[in-house]
């Protein structure tokens, strides 16, 4: 494994409240939301300064999320409430305060008109300038695990629970789609051209729905249940860690990854639980709870660089939108910062 | 791998008193910052403590498979949890009354992040000693949370006679031999039995039971009584069976050794055909397995034998049906008494058995044996625990399983004592003859 530590040093390093649950670059770039699981959210400018703390969430942080098109940033916590502030963070947050339940997950709409919020077994659908609700789902025989837009369409979300997913579009009472497999899935994630939805799920195994089509996709033989998906801008790539190896599906073909070979990294020496394309979609990013952070270009090497080796997991890894800055999470709180040399 | 976080679970019917336990829990002085998991919704920090609200929702795997599903809430809420740097030093899940805890079990055997950051340190099994009878036949939840116990506190103590808490408790154990079992007022009971239980420690369950492995007898109860000339009679004013088998047999003086030598005699008496004796019938002390014939209000039965020692063995425990031996000068009370592991208390479907093998174990042939069983009974064993000592393996070495998940780790060292291997299985249907002999098959 070569080092990148001359190709790619620490330029700062600070330390949060607690264990690093996200981290979120604003759309120019210019901030970074770093929240941890209980205590303030901070935001640092790209030169590692504290530009301002927001108070976090009673019984823990759950999510934030910057606007798609400008500085508002939103966060959600176990306390039900959902908090949009708007940058330079002068004035007090817009707040709406939802029913008490399982409160983790909460996203913008591509086009920041909605935020969509996960509520225990149902979702509130909150209009981004008012917070009043515009709408919710029906009741699900389960917890919302998870939330996501579809980028090109921004009526339209996916909702992962009760052993599947289901498409829902603003204005229509009943789902418009159904993925049932009846197991558990976790995580969700839209591709950016739209096409596909995909879950991690809690046997090791992914599931690919092609949107269009309706047509399912199982993808078995994980070493875990995977906790880590990232799309390549172009929808060209899902990135995929279930395990110590990091698997890449190429889904650009008609049959997405069907009958593909994908590409298997292997450098981790834990569980894989963060991956992200940087913008030209030809560096991945990676980390893992064995404190490795690494650097791969899948599509010229199978081997790594080392970005860093931290002594406790690594919880996150977020490129920033201009390439080069690879802002890194960790269970102890840090958050650090490392930046390409040109 | 850091250092896992313990796990109570708290399981128990509706109405059992798990509120009442949890509430001792939350409001005692125990040293512990404790985070409670709770069915119902609303969460409340109590001090230093925090209490969630969990949903008992089922993660099913593989298609349905029952030894693959686990608590989704759980893995969630926990995971939750676990990413706080502010860690706590215990967790106890309470789950609904009918719920299953095989899953919440599971959960720590199966889940990666789970297994890795907590255990669980004991399932708590809370019995309505009023009225738990009504459930124990029919009701699958309830067979399963005793099953499933390391403790069991049977509740509500002072609602019931003391004969049939025992016969309750025989029952129970008749079910669950691994279990410590604590009769209990109001869920009082030291926290430290419920809270410090430290995970499997057969050792401990054996001390618990000592009956836990012996064999079955046909009788509960055995006494030595001094019977002085001219006779005495039995006296009963309670029939719960129709009839009751009894047995007398001379001994020589009232110890344990004479006591253990009448038991061998009365087991192979209790394998005769018993003389049906109705009320005031004539009981002696030549080798007759008498069936007193109960049919209810004041009875009694005249026992014709010479002045001297004997020790009588009952099918039933004596306070049952107020069973008592009268001299001349009033009741004669059992200068030394045992109570037996009895056969016929066995739940037809839930039972435990125990198995203890001086030696040393084929580390390989047990793997296997182990990995067959499971694979092939595993969905009716609820639990397996045990201690082998492996050969050519200095230290002690721990298995547990659910269902047909197994777990081994290394148990320490056996610190002088001898030797050997001491598993439990606990489930539907097994077969105690069948797992002794195929489990000799696996010493070295």
């Amino acid at each position: 494994m070569k080092s990148a530590t001359a190709l790619m040093p620490q330029q700062w390093t600070a330390r949060l409240d607690d264990h690093c649950l996200d981290l979120r670059w604003s759309p120019d770039g210019a901030m970074l939301a770093a929240m941890p699981s209980l205590g303030e959210i901070v935001i640092f400018s790209p030169t590692g300064e504290a530009l301002t703390k927001l108070p976090g969430h009673a019984q823990g942080n759950g999510s934030i999320a910057w606007h798609p098109k400008d500085n508002r940033l939103l966060t959600y916590g176990q306390d039900a409430e959902i908090r949009v502030y708007e940058a330079p963070f002068t004035a007090a947050p817009k707040v709406k305060v939802l029913a008490k339940a399982w409160a983790e997950r909460a996203e913008w709409s591509s086009d920041g008109a909605h935020i969509a919020a996960a509520l225990g077994k149902t979702v509130a659908v909150l209009d981004a300038k008012t917070l009043n609700k515009v709408r919710g789902i029906p009741e699900q025989r389960s917890t919302i695990c998870d939330i996501s837009w579809n980028p090109r369409e921004p009526n339209e979300f996916a909702t992962v629970c009760d052993g599947g997913v289901r498409l829902w579009k603003l204005g229509r009472d009943e789902p418009t789609g159904h993925f049932d497999w009846g197991g558990a899935s976790l995580i969700s994630t839209w591709s950016p051209d739209g096409r596909w939805v995909v879950t991690g799920d809690q046997t090791p195994s992914v599931h690919l729905y092609d949107v269009r089509s309706k047509d399912p996709l199982h993808i078995q033989g994980y070493e875990s249940k995977v906790k880590a998906l990232a799309w390549q801008d172009k929808s060209e790539w899902l990135a995929t860690g279930g395990g110590r190896m990091i698997t890449i599906w190429p889904c650009n073909g008609k049959r997405g990854p069907r009958g593909c070979i994908p590409i298997q990294l292997k450098g981790h020496m834990g569980d894989v639980v963060s991956v992200d394309f940087g913008p030209s979609g030809e560096l991945l990013a990676s980390g893992g709870r064995d404190g490795l952070v690494l650097l791969w270009m899948p599509h010229k090497s199978e081997k790594p660089a080392l970005i860093s080796l931290q002594q406790r997991e690594i919880t996150r890894v977020r490129w920033a939108p201009a390439e080069g800055h690879l802002a890194v999470g960790t269970e102890g709180g840090d958050v650090f910062l490392f930046s390409l040399q040109s | 791998m850091t250092e896992r976080t313990p796990v109570t679970v708290l399981t128990g019917f509706l109405g059992a008193g798990k509120t009442t336990l949890l509430n001792r829990v939350l409001t005692e002085q125990h040293g512990q910052r404790i985070a409670v998991i709770e069915n119902e919704f609303g969460e409340v920090g109590i001090d230093h403590e925090l209490v969630i609200n969990a949903e008992e929702e089922i993660f099913e795997m593989n298609n349905g498979c029952i030894c693959c599903t686990v608590r989704g809430d759980l893995i969630r809420i926990l995971g939750s949890l676990m990413k706080r740097r502010d860690q706590f030093d215990r967790i106890l899940i309470e789950t609904t009354g009918m719920a299953d805890p095989g899953p919440v079990v599971q959960t720590f055997f199966v889940d990666e992040d789970m297994k890795e950051r907590l255990f669980v340190d004991a399932v708590v099994t809370l019995v309505d000693a009023k009225h738990v009878w009504q459930h124990l036949d029919d009701s699958d939840e309830v067979k399963e949370q005793i099953a499933f116990a390391d403790v069991i506190l049977l509740n509500k103590c002072d609602l019931v006679p003391a004969g049939e808490l025992d016969k309750l408790e025989a029952r129970i154990k008749g079910m669950n031999g691994m279990a410590k079992v604590h009769r209990t007022i109001n869920a009082k009971v030291p926290l430290e039995a419920v809270l410090e239980v430290g995970g499997f420690n057969l050792d401990h369950a054996m001390e618990v039971d000592p009956k836990f492995l012996e064999p079955e007898y046909p009788f509960e109860w055995g006494g030595i009584f001094e019977i002085p000339a001219g006779g005495a009679s039995f006296t009963a004013t309670e029939d719960p069976d129709p009839s009751m088998k009894l047995v007398l047999i001379p001994v020589e003086k009232a110890d344990a050794e004479n006591l253990a030598d009448a038991r061998e005699k009365a087991l192979r008496i209790f394998s005769h055909e018993a003389v049906e004796t109705q009320p005031d019938g004539i009981l002696t002390a030549d080798g007759e397995l008498y069936e007193l014939i109960l049919p209810g209000g004041d009875i009694a039965w005249k026992v014709s034998v010479e002045a001297g020692t004997y020790a009588v063995f009952t099918e039933h425990y004596p306070e049952e049906l107020n069973l008592e031996l009268i001299g001349n000068t009033g009741v004669i009370t059992a200068s030394i008494a045992a109570a037996y592991k009895p056969d016929h208390e066995h739940d037809e479907e839930v039972s435990s058995v125990g198995i203890e093998q001086a030696g040393d174990c084929d580390g390989e042939k047990l793997n296997r044996w182990l990995s067959k069983l499971l694979q092939e009974k595993g969905n009716d064993i609820f639990r397996m625990k045990g201690v082998f000592a492996i050969k050519g393996d200095t230290n002690r070495t721990i298995f547990q399983g659910v269902h047909m998940l197994m777990d081994s780790q290394d148990g320490g060292e056996w610190d002088g004592r001898p030797r050997k291997n001491s598993l439990v299985f606990i489930g539907r249907g097994l077969d105690r003859e069948a797992l002794n002999a195929s489990f000799r098959k696996c010493l070295a």
